[in-house]
C-alpha cells in the first residue's frame, strides 16, 4: 500500500505536489447520490424486516409465545403412588412400603459437553457401575422425556453430596420413592414375588393400560398377578425449574397419586412360617438318613373345603429384598445367573406350583378310585402282595419296594402298607382291558385328569406347570421308533405313579383335598380380597372379594372313596401303616399316604441318568374333613397338606415328619414320641 | 491540525463554539439516547445475573461508555485525513491485533476472541473493525481515480482478505462477515464499476455456497459443523433442544414480551436462564421480553436514526476518504444491527455479533463510540460544516 500519493501527470503541468482534494475537489456526484440512495433503501428494507418480524412475534403471536415461555418452566412429573400392601388372611402386613430416596436422570437436561464426566462423577457418588449408567442412557436414547432410574434407596450421605454439588449434576433429580419392605424377610418369597422397574417388553404390552417407562411393576408372584390393584394411580405434579432443571419452589400437585389397594392373602403367616421351617426340618432329617443330596422341596397346605391356600412353601428360597434399593448384582446371582442358580438349586422357582416330580405312591389312591369306579377292582378283593411281579410277553419284572412281604391284601391294607405289586396288578388289568375294549384304553388317565392332573390347578397367581399325564397318544408324539409303543409297563408303572408321570405339589394337594372333602375338586386360590387400607386404625374396606369357583364334584364311586379314605387312615394309624410312626400318636386324626418316587436327576458328580428318591407325604386332618374342635374350645379349619423333599429318600422318613410339623402348628397339638418309621 | 492546502482557512481548533455547531446533533442525540437506553435495559436484563450485586454489569458498561466517550472526543478532534496518511501503519496494526489473538487469547467456548489485559478483556476483532475500515478507505481514497480498473479492486480485495481470514480463523464467523460487509460498502461507496460489483456479488455467492454446501459434500470442512448448523437457521424446529435451542428460546423470549413487555421480574426466559447469553449476543431478545414491542421498537427506531444520519455523513464529506470511511462504518453498523436483532428473531443465522451500544462488552462500546466520533469528525469538517449546522 502506498503511503504517499501516486505519481501521475497533472493536467495543468504545474509542479505542485499532487493532491486529490485540490486537483479534483470532492463532489457529491449523481453517481454517489445514487449509491447512497441505494444504501438508504437497503437500510429501510432491513429495518422494515426487523420491525415486521418484531410485530409478528410480539403482537400477533405474543400470547402463544407467552404460553411457551410459561411452559418452559413447568415440568410435569408423574408422582409415584405408594404401592398397596400385602396382608395375610388375618390382616397381618406381610409386604409394605418404607419411604426411600431415588436418583433419576432426565436425559434431556444432561449437558451436551462433559456428559461422560458427569456420569462418571455420579457413578462414583452413587457407587453404581458406570457401564450400567451408559447402557441405560443408550437404551433410552429415543425417549428423552422419561427419567432414567439410576438407583433407589440412596443413602443419606450420597443425597447430601448430590445436593451440595447440585450444579455439577445437571439433569440429576433426587426424588422420594417407596421401597418394598418385607416384614418377614424371606417368608413366602416365591409366592409374594418381587417388584422391579418395568422392562421394555412389559412396557410395550402395558403402555395402553397406563404404565409408563421408569415405573415399578410386579415381576412375579402376587406382586405381578395383582399388580393392577397394588400399583395405584400415579399422580401428576408440576415443578417450576430453571434452564438447568434446578427446582424453583415446591411441587405443585395437579392430580394426587392414588395409593394402591392392598391385597389380602389366604395365606396364614404363622402356618407359612411353620411350613417353611418344616421343609428345612424335612431336608435335615433326609440328610440324616443317608439322603445326602436332599436339597429342596415344597409344602402346600390348603383348606380342603374351598381351596384357600394357607401355606405355600418352597425351598431353597431367597430374600425378596435383594431386589429392593441398592441392588447388589452379587446377591441377585442365584436368581439371575444360570450357573449360580443351578449351584443353589434355583431358589427363584416356586416348587409348589412349578416344580414337577413323579408322584410315586401318593398316586396310588387315584389308581384305586379309578379301578373301583371302572369295575376293575373290588375293594374287598384279595390280591397277593409279593416281592415282585412279572408282566408282559417278555415277563418283565417289576419289583415291590418291600422284598420281604408275601401275603394277600385288600385295598385298605395295600394302601396302608403301600404294596406295589397290588397296584401293578391293577395297572395290568387296565392294560388288558384297554386292549379288549378301546374305550378303556386311557381310562386311568381320564380319572387322573378328572382329579386335576396334567393341567394347571388354576391358582390365581399363575406360573403353574401342568406336569405330565402320560397317554399312548403322548408317547407316540414324543418318541421315535420302538419307544413309541405303549406297553403294559406304562400302565403298570403309572398305577404306582412312576415312569413318565409328573405332578406339581399343588396338583397333588388338590387331589388329596378331594379325598378329604368327599370327592370335590377345589380350585386353589391365594388372594381372597382387594381392600382399601383404612386410615389411622380404621379397618380396611373390602373393595372386591374373590370367591373361588365352587368345588366341582367328581363322579367317583362313593364306596370307592370311602374305602380309599379308610386305607389312608390305616396308613397313618395301623401297626404296619407307612406313616403310623409319625402320625399315630397325633391327637388330630390325620389320614395320608407316603410316596417315594424315583426320578432321574442331574446332580453334579453323578453319571447321567442317576436316580434319586423324591420323598412325598400327602394327607389331611381331621379325618372327617370337618372343622377340628379342640378340647379347650376353639375350632380349626380342616387342613390338607402335601410335602415333597427333593432327593429326600423315603417319604415316611423325610416328608411325613415335615408334614406333621405343619399339622402340629395348625391344630396347636403335639404328636407323641415318634415311632419306628416303616419305609415306603 | 491546520492544513495549508485547505481551502478553508478557519482555525477550527480555536473556534470551539463554531466547531461544536458543525456537529451532527441529531446523530449525537440518537447515540446518547442509545447509550442511556442501553444502560437502562442492561440494568433490567442483568439484575439477577450476579448474586448480591444487581448493578454489576451496568457499572462496568457505564465505565466502558465513559471510556468510549473519551475515544469519541479524541476521534472528533483528529482530522480524518491523518488516518489516510497513516494507512500503512494502521493496516499493520490491524494485522498485528488479529495475530495477537492466537498466542494470547484463551479459548472460550472453542473460540479465541478475547485478550486479557489485567482484569480487563478486550476483543481485538472489535477494534480491528474500525482500523480495517480506516486502512481500506485510505487505500481506496488514494486510488479514487483508478477505481475503474479491475487491478485496483483486486488489490483492495487482497489487502482486505488477510484480516478477514484471520478473524474467521479465531473463529469468529459473525465479525468476519461484518468485515466483509464493510469491505463491500467501501468498494460500493468509493465508486467501483457496476460490472465489478456484480462480479464480486456473484463470486461471494459462489464462495458461500461452496463453503456451506459444495465443499462439505466433497468432504472438505471449511466451517465447523456447528457453524453450518447455525447458518441453516431456517429449520431450527427440527432439533429444538440442539443447535436450534438458543434461537428457539430467543424467539420465545421475544414473542412472550408482547406489546408492553413482561417487566424485569416476570421475564422468566431471561431470569431463569432459558435465554442463553442474554446480556451479550441475545441481549435484544431479553430487552424485547422485558420491555415488549414498545421498548424494542424504540431501540430499532434509534438505530434507524443513527443509520440515516450516518448515510447523510457520506454525502457531506469533504473528501473521498471521508465518504468511503463513513460508508464502511455505517454499513458495518447496519449489518451488525440486522444480524444481531435478526438472529434473536429467527430471520438471521446465529453468530456471535454484539448489538451496538447495548450488548455488555467494553470493546464493542468503545469502538462503536469511536466510530461515531469518526462520523462526527467527517461531518464537522464536511460541506455542511462549512456552511454551518443545518
Amino acid at each position: 500500500m502506498a503511503s504517499g500519493y501516486p505519481e501521475r501527470r497533472s493536467p495543468s503541468g504545474r509542479f505542485l505536489p499532487p493532491d486529490p482534494r485540490t486537483a479534483e475537489p470532492h463532489r457529491f456526484t449523481p453517481q454517489l447520490a445514487l449509491r447512497v440512495g441505494m444504501l438508504a433503501g437497503l437500510a429501510l428494507v432491513v429495518f422494515a424486516v426487523l420491525f415486521l418480524r418484531l410485530w409478528a412475534l410480539q403482537v400477533l403471536s405474543g400470547d402463544r409465545y407467552l404460553l411457551a415461555a410459561q411452559d418452559n418452566q413447568l415440568r410435569t412429573v408423574r408422582v409415584e403412588a405408594p404401592r398397596g400392601s400385602i396382608v395375610d388372611r388375618a390382616g397381618r402386613t406381610v409386604v409394605s412400603n418404607v419411604p426411600g430416596t431415588a436418583v433419576k436422570i432426565w436425559t434431556a437436561d444432561l449437558p451436551k459437553e462433559g456428559r461422560y464426566a458427569m456420569l462418571q462423577r455420579l457413578s462414583k457418588v452413587l457407587r453404581v457401575p458406570l457401564p450400567r449408567l451408559t447402557k441405560a442412557l443408550e437404551e433410552r436414547k429415543g425417549d428423552p422425556l422419561t427419567p432414567i432410574l439410576v438407583k433407589t434407596a440412596v443413602h443419606e450421605d450420597q443425597v447430601a453430596t448430590l445436593l451440595e454439588h447440585r450444579a455439577q449434576f445437571p439433569g440429576v433429580e433426587i426424588v422420594g420413592t417407596y421401597l418394598r419392605d418385607y416384614e418377614y424377610k424371606a417368608l413366602g418369597a416365591q409366592v409374594l414375588g418381587y417388584v422391579g422397574e418395568i422392562s421394555p417388553e412389559e412396557l410395550e404390552r402395558l403402555e395402553k393400560d397406563g404404565y409408563r417407562g421408569g415405573e415399578k411393576i410386579g415381576k412375579t408372584g402376587v406382586e405381578a398377578a395383582f399388580d393392577g390393584y397394588l400399583r395405584g394411580t400415579p399422580g401428576l405434579a408440576q415443578l417450576r425449574v430453571d434452564s438447568l432443571g434446578r427446582p424453583q419452589g415446591a411441587f405443585e400437585e395437579r392430580r394426587p397419586a392414588q395409593p394402591g389397594n392392598s391385597v389380602r392373602l389366604t395365606i396364614d403367616v404363622g402356618l407359612q412360617r411353620a411350613a417353611e421351617r418344616a421343609l428345612r426340618h424335612g431336608i435335615e432329617i433326609a440328610r440324616g438318613h443317608e439322603a445326602w443330596n436332599a436339597n429342596g422341596g415344597a409344602i402346600v397346605a390348603l383348606d380342603p373345603r374351598n381351596g384357600a391356600v394357607l401355606a405355600l412353601a418352597s425351598n431353597p428360597t431367597y430374600k425378596p429384598s435383594v431386589y429392593v434399593g441398592r441392588v447388589d448384582p452379587k446377591k441377585l446371582e442365584p436368581l439371575t445367573v444360570e450357573k449360580v442358580a443351578k449351584e443353589r438349586n434355583y431358589p427363584g422357582i416356586n416348587r409348589a406350583i412349578a416344580g414337577v416330580y413323579p408322584p410315586g405312591s401318593v398316586f396310588k389312591p387315584l389308581t384305586a378310585l379309578a379301578a373301583i369306579s371302572d369295575g376293575l377292582l373290588s375293594p374287598f378283593e384279595y390280591i397277593q402282595c409279593t416281592p415282585f411281579a412279572e408282566y408282559g410277553l417278555d415277563n418283565h419284572r417289576f419289583d415291590n419296594w418291600n422284598p420281604f412281604t408275601n401275603m394277600p391284601m385288600t385295598l385298605t391294607t395295600a394302601l396302608s402298607q403301600s404294596c406295589d405289586t397290588y397296584f401293578y396288578d391293577i395297572g395290568n388289568r387296565y392294560y388288558e382291558r384297554g386292549e379288549r375294549e378301546r374305550e378303556y384304553w386311557t381310562a386311568m388317565q381320564e380319572w387322573a385328569r378328572k382329579f386335576g392332573f396334567g393341567q394347571a390347578a388354576g391358582l390365581d397367581i399363575g406360573g403353574e406347570l401342568p406336569g405330565l399325564l402320560p397317554t399312548p397318544e403322548w408317547r407316540k408324539q414324543t418318541y421315535r421308533g420302538i419307544d413309541r409303543a405303549w406297553n403294559p409297563g406304562d400302565l403298570i408303572q403309572l398305577a404306582i405313579g412312576q415312569k413318565d408321570m409328573t405332578v406339581t405339589p399343588l396338583q397333588m394337594t388338590r387331589f388329596y383335598a378331594a379325598l378329604a372333602n368327599g370327592g370335590h375338586l377345589v380350585t386353589p386360590y391365594l388372594v381372597s380380597a382387594i381392600e382399601r387400607p383404612g386410615s389411622e386404625g380404621e379397618p380396611a374396606v373390602p373393595l372386591r372379594t374373590f370367591a373361588p369357583p365352587p368345588p366341582k364334584p367328581v363322579a367317583v364311586d362313593p364306596q370307592a372313596l370311602s374305602v380309599v379314605r379308610e386305607g389312608l387312615y390305616q396308613a397313618t394309624h395301623d401297626r404296619d401303616g407307612t406313616s403310623s410312626g409319625v402320625f399315630g400318636s397325633f391327637p388330630v386324626p390325620v389320614a395320608g399316604k407316603t410316596g417315594t418316587a424315583e426320578k432321574v436327576v442331574n446332580l453334579p458328580g453323578y453319571p447321567a441318568g442317576h436316580m434319586e428318591d423324591q420323598a412325598w407325604w400327602c394327607g389331611w386332618g381331621p379325618f372327617d374333613g370337618a372343622e377340628y374342635v379342640k378340647d379347650g374350645g376353639g375350632r380349626r379349619a380342616p387342613l390338607v397338606v402335601c410335602a415333597v423333599i427333593e432327593n429326600g429318600g423315603h417319604g415316611g422318613v423325610a416328608a411325613a415328619p415335615a408334614a406333621l410339623k405343619v399339622f402340629e402348628h395348625w391344630f396347636g397339638e403335639q404328636a407323641g414320641v415318634q415311632g419306628e418309621v416303616l419305609s415306603d | 491540525m491546520i492544513e495549508a492546502a485547505s481551502p478553508r482557512p478557519v482555525a477550527r481548533e480555536h473556534d470551539l463554539v463554531g466547531f461544536l455547531g458543525r456537529l451532527d446533533w441529531v446523530l449525537l442525540a440518537a447515540v446518547g439516547a442509545l447509550v442511556a437506553y442501553g444502560l437502562w435495559a442492561v440494568a433490567g436484563i442483568t439484575r439477577y445475573d450476579v448474586e448480591g450485586d444487581q448493578l454489576y454489569y451496568v457499572v462496568r458498561q457505564a465505565i466502558a461508555a465513559g471510556l468510549g466517550f473519551a475515544g469519541f472526543l479524541v476521534a472528533l478532534a483528529i482530522d480524518p485525513d491523518r488516518y489516510r496518511r497513516l494507512q500503512l501503519p494502521i493496516y499493520a496494526l490491524t494485522i498485528l491485533l488479529m495475530l495477537l489473538v492466537f498466542p494470547l487469547a484463551s479459548e472460550t467456548r472453542g473460540s479465541r476472541r478475547w485478550i486479557e489485559v489485567g482484569s480487563f478483556q478486550f476483543q481485538p476483532s472489535e477494534f480491528g473493525k474500525v482500523l480495517f475500515v480506516l486502512a481500506l478507505a485510505g487505500f481506496l481514497a488514494d486510488r479514487a481515480r483508478r477505481l475503474g480498473e479491475g487491478r485496483v479492486v483486486l488489490q483492495a480485495l487482497g489487502l482486505a482478505l488477510i484480516p478477514i481470514v484471520l478473524v474467521f480463523k479465531q473463529p469468529d464467523l459473525g465479525t468476519a462477515l461484518a468485515y466483509v460487509a464493510a469491505l463491500g460498502a467501501c468498494l460500493f461507496v468509493a465508486g467501483i464499476r457496476w460490472s465489478h460489483l456484480g462480479a464480486l456479488v456473484a463470486a461471494s455467492a459462489l464462495a458461500i455456497a461452496s463453503v456451506v454446501w459444495f465443499l462439505p459434500a466433497a468432504g472438505v470442512e471449511v466451517l465447523e459443523p456447528y457453524q453450518v448448523d447455525r447458518l441453516n437457521f431456517t429449520n431450527l424446529e427440527s432439533d429444538p433442544a440442539g443447535t436450534g435451542y438458543n434461537q428457539t428460546q430467543s424467539i420465545t423470549a421475544v414473542g412472550s414480551g408482547g406489546l408492553d413487555g413482561r417487566g424485569v421480574d416476570a421475564a422468566t426466559q431471561t431470569r431463569l436462564d432459558y435465554l442463553p447469553e442474554h446480556h451479550t449476543d441475545f441481549v435484544f431478545a431479553a430487552l424485547a421480553e422485558q420491555r415488549g414491542f414498545f421498548g424494542a421498537a424504540l431501540l430499532l427506531g434509534l438505530y434507524l436514526l443513527v443509520v440515516w444520519r450516518g448515510l447523510r455523513v457520506i454525502t457531506v464529506s469533504r473528501d473521498a476518504f471521508g465518504t468511503i470511511l463513513a460508508g464502511g462504518i455505517v454499513v458495518a453498523f447496519l449489518f451488525q444491527v440486522f444480524v444481531n436483532v435478526g438472529m434473536t428473531m429467527g430471520v438471521a443465522p446465529v453468530t456471535g455479533i454484539p448489538l451496538p451500544f447495548v450488548t455488555v462488552g467494553g470493546s464493542s462500546m468503545v469502538v462503536n463510540l469511536v466510530a461515531i466520533g469518526l462520523l462526527q469528525a467527517i461531518h464537522a469538517r464536511g460541506h455542511t460544516g462549512r456552511r454551518g449546522a443545518r
